[in-house]
């Protein structure tokens, strides 16, 4: 995996029979997040039957691509050779849906918990593309 | 004897053990997990088992070379692609989400935010373990002191988490013995009684191993709330009853959040309640009296087990006096399970 532009960024299964809708949305440039058909509860991580009300029918919806910053980890001791010390996790809370999503920051920013956050879309090897998160700029 | 229980992420399956120890026949066997939630609901499958028929004298162990074999904590993406097949990795693992330091250290930074914890507050937990560690010649770290500063001073892991805000690699292996009172009354040391045991779950559970667990509504509240609720109930005890205390400290922060949710202190004073000289002999509420993962070693929480029976037994390097009554709480994530044992009498 390490070419000589260095080692390439970890690519998600991007076509699992449960998940793959969240990376084909992302393809075509959307934030989409599997709800129930029935009652709306939003179901992720993604599952095929609505704990709430009982049913199996399901559809990915499109959600804000907007949120705010619950947390956050500046990773400093390197485990794998696709992410490269320093960077920095985020855990965004996407606005009006309730749901909780992963995102990836080079180096060191500085941040706030609660602070406004933007989706966007990072396009890997092979086709892959990442919905990923990152503050929204001041001036906005 | 004849049953054995087996964490479900040992390299040895009860078979293996019956066969190096000479069991003659076995007659129940189970595998627990995962991980470092499965000890006290180990000792709770032995006492099912025994109170069932299934068995009559069962044996719990938990071995890992967690130094020189399969080291945790590393990454699990040795492939091309990660995730799929109901793991949910593909929503982390591509972020450089990796690993459970990290995501204990998402976890502790919002208990910051939300409570202002300081790092000082979980350097106090990781002294208090290492000061038990260095009165245990067992432990890993038995020769080797630690002060605040040198807590603070340890090289950052994954902030807000530094060196020794995490556990140790171990290889080690520990097991315990359960059998009904009767049987227990009749041998040579004196037993450590089982008043009750719990499991839970987070309600409204997440799958896959860990990461997951970030998508709950409250990122500062661990399974342990649930498994209280339940082991409380069941023992008709509550925090004030217990002498002494393990706590499962795959990290500091992992202590912190289980003081609150085990109901030793409030939500969001776990911080405060640590610095307060609570955990030390002497205090309020001692812990890990042999070192914790911390310091004495790393065993997936069933050296906390063992520690546990020490105590009641009075054979702990950092004894309790007069110890009653320990809670071992096997509570990190994604579930949890524990264990509450009493003096016989
Ligand atoms: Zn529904």
């Amino acid at each position: 995996m390490t070419g000589p532009a260095g080692p390439s960024r970890l690519l998600p299964v991007d076509d699992d029979l449960d998940t793959g809708p969240f990376f084909a949305a992302a393809r075509r440039g959307e934030l989409a997040l599997q709800h129930c058909t029935a009652c709306g509860l939003l179901l992720h991580v993604p599952k095929a039957y609505c704990h709430r009300c009982g049913s199996w029918e399901t559809d990915w919806r499109v959600v804000p691509g907007r949120g705010s910053l619950l947390t956050w980890t500046v990773v400093t001791h390197q485990v794998h050779p696709a992410h490269p010390v320093p960077y920095t996790v985020v855990l965004v809370a996407v606005d009006g849906c309730g749901a909780h999503l992963v995102g990836s920051l080079p180096g060191r920013p500085e941040l706030a918990t609660g602070q406004p956050m933007e989706v966007w879309f990072e396009h890997l090897d092979h086709g892959v593309v990442l919905p990923n998160w990152r503050p929204v700029a001041p001036h906005e | 004897m004849d049953g054995i229980v087996r964490c479900s992420h040992d390299t040895v399956y009860a078979h293996d053990l019956a066969h190096a120890i000479g069991v003659p026949q076995l007659t129940f066997w189970s595998d627990v997990g995962p991980g470092g939630v499965a000890p006290a609901a180990m000792v709770g499958q032995a006492v099912a088992a025994i109170l069932s028929g299934q068995a009559e004298t069962v044996v719990v162990f938990r071995e890992l070379n967690g130094r020189s074999g399969r080291r945790y904590g590393l990454a699990d993406a040795a492939g091309d692609r990660v995730g799929g097949a109901g793991t949910y990795d593909e929503f982390f693992l591509p972020y450089g989400l990796l690993t459970p330091g990290q995501v204990f250290a998402m976890l502790a930074r919002r208990h910051m935010a939300e409570f202002g914890t300081e790092p000082e507050h979980l350097g106090h937990i990781a002294l208090t373990c290492r000061e038990r560690a260095n009165a245990n010649p067992a432990a890993q770290m038995h020769e080797r002191t630690m002060t605040m500063d040198d807590y603070l001073g340890s090289r950052p892991i994954a902030e807000p988490l530094r060196l020794f805000d995490f556990c140790l690699e171990t290889d080690g292996a520990c097991a315990v013995v359960v059998t009904s009172t009767e049987r227990a009354r009749d041998l040579r040391r004196p037993p450590a009684l089982i008043r009750a045991v719990a499991q839970a779950s987070i309600p409204d559970p997440q799958p896959g191993m860990m990461y997951p667990i970030l998508m709950r509504d409250s990122l500062t509240e661990l399974p342990a709330a649930a498994v209280a609720r339940t082991l409380w109930s069941r023992a008709g005890l509550g925090p004030g009853d217990v002498d002494v205390a393990q706590l499962y400290d795959c990290f500091t922060i992992t202590v912190l959040l289980q003081l609150e949710d085990w109901g030793f202190c409030a939500k969001g004073e776990g911080g405060p309640f640590a610095a307060s000289g609570n955990l030390g002999p002497g205090g309020s509420l001692p812990i890990n009296t042999a070192g914790g993962h911390l310091s004495e070693g790393y065993v997936h929480g069933m050296n906390h087990v063992l520690e546990g029976v020490r105590q009641i037994r009075g054979t702990s390097t950092s004894q309790v006096p007069g110890a009653e009554t320990c809670l071992v709480a096997t509570t990190p994530l994604p579930p949890g399970s524990g264990l509450l044992l009493r003096s016989d009498g």
